[in-house]
């Protein structure tokens, strides 16, 4: 991989005379790390004798904390870098959202440990597959440039649409890989359109000057259509009504720790690239996004929460949760443009409470499957009495989720609102009292789940004890301890606040 | 006004968290252990009482008005939440409540906790409830007055979920989307007023002082009033958006019930007093002619419900609807005689309506029902215990020389003369109408006393073996009786520490309102 | 002493108290506290008298400069034009002035008022509190004996305890709350001791109408005090008659209060409409009813409107018209209360149906401005009618019924005591000659004929008179038929013991000489003449003066209404005693039967009352109000959430999965057979699901083209 990036920059240094960019080890560091990671995985997987594959995981989990390590020190060091001609940055914005990534994927690896060991597929793979798709998250985080942009998109998710159908002898499975695939295919098809259409207006690639190109203000067709095209491509990825047709089924039917991966990561990643085109971009062309996305976020979040209400399985229901979770996110994006860079700071902060909350819940999940071996709501009757502790955990994710203090949840929606209020427009306050009544709907189903574990019997008068595995419990600590401390702390805040984009990229 | 500087520093946050942090202990110790949690429970609610009373023995009195033991210090500075509490004359009493009533339910339900058992969890939950409530008390920013006042939900939710009667979760779930719902539209509010205020601060001192120099406008106050009502107006609860009561109250164990009626409610009351009336007093004035009426129709309308039902716990619950209308009518008239009313018809329908769920619990205990019919010659069976009945639903009805008349009577009385710009014609009549409602409220009483502690014994129970007070409930319940008739006798007790305040609050909405 | 009366409430209760947590232990069952505590109230009580007689006659120093600053008070009210002839008053003014003795301490600040709790004592006062401890003690004693071996002995004691403190504090309350809250106090006391055997529902039924139609005045009183509160600035009752006689209050507000405090006057009272209760209460106990139900509490009403005077003097302008409310009420009670003493059967129930128009006596009296003549008959009252109940009890106490027409006859015999003592009584009652009912009711009757503006109460008087006849002849009867004829009841009924006798001739004897603290100075020499008057009637700037005036003895009324009273006994005695006159008239006499049977059926107010007004409320309309809360406000809460999950099963299933989710779903069977999942790239499936990609995006753009 890294000769190869060489190679290419000499290739270009070839064709045409001009200087071969200096390239910033350092900056590039958490992405080598990554990638010298992944291969390793691979490698290891052949050599390794089925008995030791057990080390695999825990290769792919040291490899990406051995990832934050850079992050860490670029994030000290604190200079804003701007590579390859403006086409690939490493600011905060860049560092946080791939801290995000990187724990986020750590989480993940810690929840597949065991499922993927004690379910009879190949594990190598799988690890590769899921350091590639997180690798391209990482690249998507400092994208600044349509092509890194799309190269990174289809870097995360053709891993992922392997991995949705990785339980190749399940229907389901098979259908969730489908569909997310073909979803996808389309998605991208209809995003390499806007983006063309994008480029023959701005006559670059590079979102700096595609900003610029559109801040003429006078919003000819062809640059709506190029727009609302980007952004209903990514609305696929971040799952947003109408564009999220494919959730469900593939959620149900994936590997229970890619459902958290895809509803977490991946969605997190098409944020990232919204944030990208929306606020640099399009800046120009907020007249445009803002009315658009505030359909989005209105659909997204009403029809997410009403049809979770009637789901009977919980990966469903977290999957249209997830959904209307969306919207939220959405929200502060319908007002771009009117409330400065408060729309960053409350987007970047609901992405890494989200994350928190929502890998929590997937992993309690996961922990009850273990002994229950169903996803279905009415199976977690009962589990106060033979399980309090992850009860009261599943609990707490949910009402997180619900947004209830002084979980973290409740931060995510307050700086949403905050965000939206603070734009003061009709229309702002019309979306805001949306999202209030939302979020008392949304508490509906989350609580739904809560009574049956407190309130319901076992439907097998089966108590035995659930054991939770060391990886799930630590992924439980994690995520329990982010939901509460970013409840009651500032933290999430502080991350989200400090994400900008380095000023000489934002027109 | 010189209070303990250690105090002043820690005291306030020692005494919320003290709770929170008894329940994190708790959370390790084995659910086995029964007898150790409750002993660990009783002490940390006596440990926060005695920090609370120490607070409270180095409060001011000759200042009640001011602001003490405040703390100012940065919480979440990106939405500029800061983590700002300190307290006045209205919030010295119903921490006051909280403190003691929270051990007496703990010794209450000493060893006969509500099926299914489990007192770890029960307690745990207490406990945190506890925490929230002193909390809401304490918060002088409005985030962290959200966070308090919905960190109650959660552990309410769960004890009348898990520990609750027969549709325990239609109830329960009931209760807890009917507060979010206004909570929802509370904090819209509370984030318009942050930005009409030029985004500065949610300190609600601040506040206060800052909505008359931004010039808003009357729409948008009235607006942001309204969201702020929905939300307190739900917790009070007010007519007609009390449904959640009965159910909540009929459905929630003993001690559930208690906490309910005793603290829970008065979070809206305080709510408007402590945020919404001195933060838009033009608002507020606009709306105190609507709230009042709610009021008097609620006074009504609760006491006739209370005649239609058979159930004595749903009769209590519905009764509760009715004196809430009182201290609502007393809010709504924005006058010092009006506001102290409420407070004091806060803390008497705390101590008495608590106690009556007391005795409802005791009764359901012995009885294993609560249908009046079936009960009756209480007097006979349970001497102590009909007594004890008597003489609350006596404090109940408003008797002078109990707690209860001095939050109707001094309500009433200020109804004739509301603050200026507020109608008063529409408010005599209010009076009239509420001065009715004390008659029905000694109808249906006394006729639940009737039904229940006068006559003998219906044949099922002629037979039955029922003991009277036992020692457990004598230590709840007499510090509660005692109160009753102390503050009964001498109300100044809480005038004392609330006029300050509330006569601030009234000038100042005579000032800025009209 | 004066100082330190409020001492006197305090004793009875602490005694509560006393005989609520030890009496039972104690070897009389805590009677003895009582007894003591009340005891030593009544010496209290006379001690308080002398020396208030000793203040009304020679003033204590510096009462010189006060009297100057009444009568600036004074002459500043005659500037206020409302007023005519204030010169006389302040004339009669100088010559005596009483201060009235009070004491006070804050009972609470409210914004920023503060209200006082405190002791007004004067005349009124100090009289109420002889005959308050004075009965009290008496009936203390009787009930040793009355209620003795009862399973709630120790109880009934420790409430009589507590209404004698409630009722004392009212007498010596200070300002209008403080009033109010003995006014509900004793109101208490009577629902307990009224319900005393609640065993039987009958009882408790009457506790609870007591308290309930009290209630329904009290809201009349709540609304009158906060009324005068808000005119007058304060609930000090003096500063209240002050200011209603200076003329800051408008007459119209006076007017509204005075009106709603004659509510509360009706409820406590027993003033028709609001006096069915009075009647069911007997089924206390008999001492409670002597006590509470005849003696003090009754007249409670009678009592505020007393303090308050000058508020209905001047609202209802007593002074000057020739009818008013108060009045009125209380004629129409005089007649309404004797007519159904005729008919009833129950001898409490008689007692109690005169008491209810012996108090419109004094309501009448106190509407023609005859205040005196209404406290003196109070006064006189008190002990008769105390002695006649009493006397009932002994009777009862004897045949174990209070019926006189089956249990009872000819008790004359068997328990000779009894009958003299309610001969006496019942004698007083009437107004004989020289017996204490004379000089109250004759009193009356003169002011009714003298008082007044233009057109004077000639009207009361004629009520008055009636009411006099009606009563000799309904006492006529019951001694009848309690005492002579036939012993129509079982067992040997005989006389009571001791505990029992001595108090009632200590109440005859007082019944029988009463009367004579007031004698009229036509009749006796100036020392001892109107001495009732003399001490007790306020003289002060709090009390009205202007238009004020006292009756004078009317040789013609006294002589004529004991002519008629004299007449209705005869004709009483012909009818009962000697079975002469149209017996068996309401059989035969169609109008006769109609007027029977509404007497029977007391004008059918418990039906309007219980039948009607209680009964509707309790059942139809409190059910449909409830009906309301749980089938249309509850519904419409259950229906947002049902709603949402219809709406969510709709879109779920219409939308989410039929529109655009069917499309794939084939996919995965599909991809079963052999994993051929690219035929179904060929299914024309995919397209339309492309197509649904692209449409939307399409249509978004569309919109925002053509709106944005």
């Amino acid at each position: 991989m890294l000769a190869s990036l060489t190679s290419v920059a000499s290739a270009l240094a070839q064709a045409d005379g001009f200087e071969r960019p200096a390239v910033d080890w350092h900056a590039l560091a958490p992405e080598l790390v990554v990638t010298g990671v992944l291969c390793l995985v691979l490698v290891a997987d052949l050599f390794l004798p089925e008995d030791r594959k057990a080390l695999l995981p825990s290769l792919a989990g040291l490899g990406l904390l051995g990832a934050l390590v850079p992050v860490l020190t670029l994030a000290v060091d604190g200079a804003d870098r701007l590579m390859f001609g403006g086409a690939y940055a490493v600011d905060d914005f860049a560092l946080v959202l791939k801290a995000l990534f990187l724990v986020a994927g750590y989480v993940v690896v810690l929840q597949s440990t065991n499922y993927i060991a004690e379910g009879d597929y190949a594990e190598g793979e799988y690890y590769f597959l899921l350091l590639s798709s997180i690798l391209g998250m990482l690249v998507m985080a400092s994208a600044r440039d349509l092509i890194t942009i799309f190269v990174a998109l289809e870097m995360l998710s053709i891993p992922a649409y392997l991995l949705a159908g990785w339980r190749k002898r399940d229907r389901k499975g098979n259908e969730a890989g489908v569909k997310y695939y073909l979803m996808g295919v389309f998605a991208s098809g209809v995003l390499l359109y806007g983006m063309s259409l994008v480029y023959g207006v701005a006559g670059s690639t590079k979102l700096v000057d595609i900003g610029e190109a559109l801040a003429t203000g006078d919003s000819i067709p062809m640059i709506t259509l190029a727009v609302v095209f980007c952004i209903a491509g990514f609305g696929f990825k971040v799952s947003a009504v109408p564009f999220h047709t494919w959730a469900p089924d593939t959620y149900e039917g994936a590997p229970t720790p890619i459902t958290a991966f895809l509803s977490v990561s991946s969605k997190a990643a098409g944020f990232v690239a919204l944030l990208e085109l929306i606020v640099i971009g399009f800046a120009g062309q907020t007249e445009v996004v803002r009315p658009l996305i505030w359909v989005l976020a209105v659909l997204s979040m009403t029809i997410g929460n009403v049809v979770a209400l009637r789901q009977t399985n919980l990966v469903r229901m977290l999957a249209y949760s997830g959904i209307s979770q969306a919207g939220f996110i959405l929200a502060p994006l319908a007002v771009v443009g009117q409330i400065g860079s408060t729309t960053l700071t409350s987007v970047v902060t609901y992405l890494l409470i989200y994350a928190a909350m929502n890998l929590g819940a997937f992993t309690v999940v996961m922990a009850v499957a273990r002994r229950t071996g169903s996803a279905e709501i009415t199976s977690f009757g009962g589990l106060f009495n033979y399980a309090p502790a992850l009860a009261v955990l599943m609990s707490v994710f949910l009402f997180s989720l619900a947004g209830i203090p002084p979980l973290g949840g409740w931060l995510a929606k307050f700086v949403a609102f905050r965000a939206v209020v603070d734009a003061g427009t009709g229309w702002a306050y019309g979306l805001a009292v949306v999202m209030a009544i939302n979020s008392v709907i949304a508490l509906a189903y989350y609580a739904n789940v809560a009574k049956e574990m407190w309130m319901n019997p076992a439907p097998d008068g089966d108590h035995t004890p659930v054991r939770v595995p060391v990886s799930l419990a630590a992924a439980l600590a994690i995520t329990a301890a982010l939901t509460f401390g970013f409840g009651v702390t500032n933290w999430a805040t502080e991350l989200g606040d400090a994400a900008t984009f380095v000023a000489s990229a934002v027109p | 006004m010189d209070n303990n500087q250690f105090l002043s520093d820690w005291g306030l946050t020692i005494m919320v968290f003290l709770p929170l942090a008894g329940a994190l202990v708790m959370l390790l110790i084995p659910r086995t252990e029964e007898h150790l949690h409750r002993t660990l429970a009783l002490v940390i609610t006596l440990a926060t009482a005695g920090v609370g009373a120490a607070v409270l023995a180095d409060f001011d009195y000759g200042a009640s008005e001011t602001l003490q033991f405040v703390v100012n210090k940065p919480w979440i500075d990106v939405i500029n939440a800061r983590y700002a509490i300190g307290i006045d004359g209205l919030s010295v009493p119903l921490i006051g409540l909280t403190l003691l009533i929270m051990p007496l339910c703990i010794i209450y339900s000493w060893n006969h906790f509500p099926e299914p058992r489990n007192p770890k969890a029960f307690l745990i939950l207490l406990l945190v409830l506890h925490t929230g409530m002193l909390g809401t008390f304490v918060a002088q920013d409005l985030i962290l007055f959200f966070v308090f006042f919905e960190v109650v939900l959660l552990p309410m939710y769960f004890l009348i979920g898990v520990w609750g009667g027969e549709q325990r979760q239609y109830a329960s779930i009931k209760f807890f989307l009917f507060t979010l719902f206004g909570s929802a539209l509370m904090i819209v509010s509370f984030l318009a007023l942050f930005f009409v205020t030029g985004g500065e601060t949610f300190v609600i001192p601040d506040l206060i002082r800052l909505v008359p120099e931004s010039d808003i406008s009357r729409t948008t106050m009235l607006l942001i009033f309204g969201g702020m009502f929905l939300g307190f107006g739900i917790k009070v609860p007010m007519f007609p958006f009390h449904t959640w009561l009965p159910d909540a109250h009929t459905q929630a164990p003993t001690v559930g019930s208690v906490i309910l009626a005793a603290i829970l409610l008065k979070l809206g009351t305080y709510g408007f007093i402590r945020v919404a009336i001195p933060i838009l007093p033009e608002a507020a004035v606009s709306w105190a002619p609507w709230i009042g009426g709610l009021a008097v129709i609620g006074i009504i309308y609760g006491a006739l419900a209370c005649l239609a039902q058979t159930d004595m716990k749903r009769l209590i619950a519905f009764s509760s609807v009715s004196h809430m209308g009182f201290t609502m009518l007393g809010i709504a008239t924005l006058t010092d005689f009006g506001l102290n009313a409420a407070v004091m018809g806060m803390v008497a329908h705390g101590l008495i309506t608590g106690m009556l769920f007391f005795l409802a619990g005791s009764v359901k205990e012995r009885y294993h029902t609560l249908d009046i019919k079936r009960l009756g010659g209480i007097l006979l069976k349970a001497p102590r215990m009909g007594w004890i009945l008597g003489f609350t639903a006596m404090a109940s009805l408003g008797l002078p020389g109990l707690a209860g008349f001095w939050g109707e009577f001094p309500a009433i009385l200020s109804s004739y003369q509301p603050a200026p710009g507020l109608s008063e014609v529409t408010f005599r009549v209010y009076m009239v109408v509420a001065a009715v409602g004390t008659v029905f409220a000694a109808g249906y009483l006394l006729w639940l006393y009737q039904r229940t502690a006068f006559g003998t014994p219906t044949d099922e129970f002629v037979d039955a073996d029922i003991p009277d007070v036992t020692f457990p409930e004598w230590i709840a319940w007499v510090p509660m009786l005692v109160l009753i008739l102390v503050i009964g006798i001498y109300p100044n007790l809480v005038f004392h520490v609330t006029d300050g305040q509330m006569t601030a609050v009234a000038d100042w909405v005579a000032a800025m309102g009209s | 002493m004066l100082d330190y009366a409020w001492i006197i409430p305090l004793l009875p209760a602490a005694s509560f108290f006393l005989i609520l947590f030890f009496g039972k232990k104690l070897p009389r069952k805590g009677s003895e506290i009582g007894i003591a505590a009340v005891g030593i109230a009544f010496a209290l009580a006379l001690a308080t008298n002398v020396s208030w007689w000793d203040h009304v006659d020679n003033p204590p120093a510096g009462h010189e400069t006060e009297q100057e600053a009444v009568v600036e008070g004074e002459s500043a009210a005659v500037a206020t034009p409302a007023q005519e002839g204030g010169d006389e008053a302040v004339a009669e003014e100088e010559e005596h002035t009483v201060e009235p003795v009070t004491q006070e301490v804050t009972w609470f600040e409210n914004g920023g008022h503060d209200i006082k709790v405190g002791m007004l004592l004067d005349g009124p006062a100090v009289m109420m509190l002889l005959v308050v401890t004075a009965v009290s003690l008496l009936v203390h004693i009787y009930s040793t004996d009355y209620v003795g071996g009862d399973r709630r002995y120790t109880h009934f004691f420790a409430f009589l305890s507590l209404f004698t403190a409630s009722m004392l504090g009212l007498v010596i309350a200070k300002s209008t709350l403080q009033l109010l809250v003995m006014w509900e106090l004793v109101g208490v006391c009577s629902f307990v001791l009224i319900g005393h055997w609640w065993e039987e529902k009958a009882n408790s039924d009457a506790a609870l109408k007591a308290f309930i139609t009290n209630r329904v005045g009290d809201v009349g009183l709540i609304i009158g005090v906060i009324i005068l509160f808000w005119s007058v600035g304060s609930f000090d009752i003096i500063e209240t008659n002050v200011a209603a006689l200076d003329g800051t209050v408008a007459h119209s507000t006076l007017l509204i209060a005075s009106c709603c405090l004659i509510a509360a006057v009706m409820s406590k009272s027993g003033q028709f409409i609001l006096h069915t209760w009075l009647p069911d209460a007997m089924a206390g106990p008999t001492p409670v009813s002597a006590l509470i139900h005849a003696a003090t509490m009754v007249v409670a009403g009678i009592y505020m409107v007393a303090r308050l005077y000058a508020v209905f003097f001047e609202g209802l302008s007593i002074g000057t018209s020739s009818v008013n409310l108060l009045a009125i009420v209380g004629g129409v009670t005089v007649l309404g209360g004797a007519g159904l003493a005729f008919v009833q059967n129950d001898i409490k129930k008689v007692l109690a149906y005169s008491t209810v128009s012996q108090l419109g006596y004094m309501v009448m009296a106190l509407g023609i401005g005859a205040w005196t003549a209404a406290l003196f008959h109070l006064f006189t009252h008190a002990f008769f009618k105390a002695c006649l109940f009493l006397g009932s009890g002994s009777v009862s106490h004897a045949v174990h019924s209070f019926d006189m027409r089956k249990d009872m006859g000819g008790l004359k015999k068997w328990m000779p005591q009894t009958f003299w003592t309610f001969a006496i009584a019942s004698a007083a009652l009437i107004g004989i000659f020289p017996l204490a009912g004379f000089w109250s009711k004759d009193e009356i009757l003169a002011g009714a004929n003298q008082l007044g503006g233009s057109g004077h109460y000639t009207v009361f008087m004629i009520i008055g008179i009636v009411g006099a006849f009606m009563t000799a002849a309904y006492m006529t009867r019951t001694i009848w038929y309690t005492f002579f004829g036939e012993f129509r009841g079982h067992g040997h009924p005989h006389e009571s013991g001791p505990r029992i006798v001595i108090p009632l001739w200590i109440l005859a004897a007082a019944g029988a000489t009463a009367g004579l603290v007031n004698l009229p100075s036509a009749l006796s020499p100036d020392s001892t003449a109107l001495r009732f008057e003399h001490f007790f009637e306020p003289k002060g700037n709090y009390f009205p003066a202007v238009n004020f005036s006292h009756p004078e003895f009317s040789l013609a009324i006294a002589v004529g209404s004991t002519i008629i009273g004299l007449a209705g006994v005869t004709l009483a005695y012909l009818w009962y005693f000697r079975g002469l006159g149209p017996h068996g008239i309401t059989e035969r006499n169609r109008l006769a039967r109609g007027g029977y049977t509404v007497l029977v059926n007391k004008y059918y107010f418990d039906v309007l009352y219980t039948d009607i007004i209680v009964a509707d409320v309790k059942g139809p309309i409190a059910r449909s109000v409830y009906w309301f809360n749980q089938n249309v406000i509850d519904a419409v809460v259950n229906g947002c959430g049902q709603f949402a999950t219809v709406l969510g099963r709709f879109t779920y299933e219409r939308i989410d999965q039929q529109v655009v989710d069917g499309a794939v779903n084939g996919s995965a069977a599909a991809a079963e057979e052999g994993g051929q999942i690219f035929r179904q790239l060929t299914s024309g499936k995919v397209q339309q699901y492309g197509a649904l990609l692209f449409g939307a995006a399409a249509i978004f753009a569309g919109a925002i083209i053509l709106f944005v």
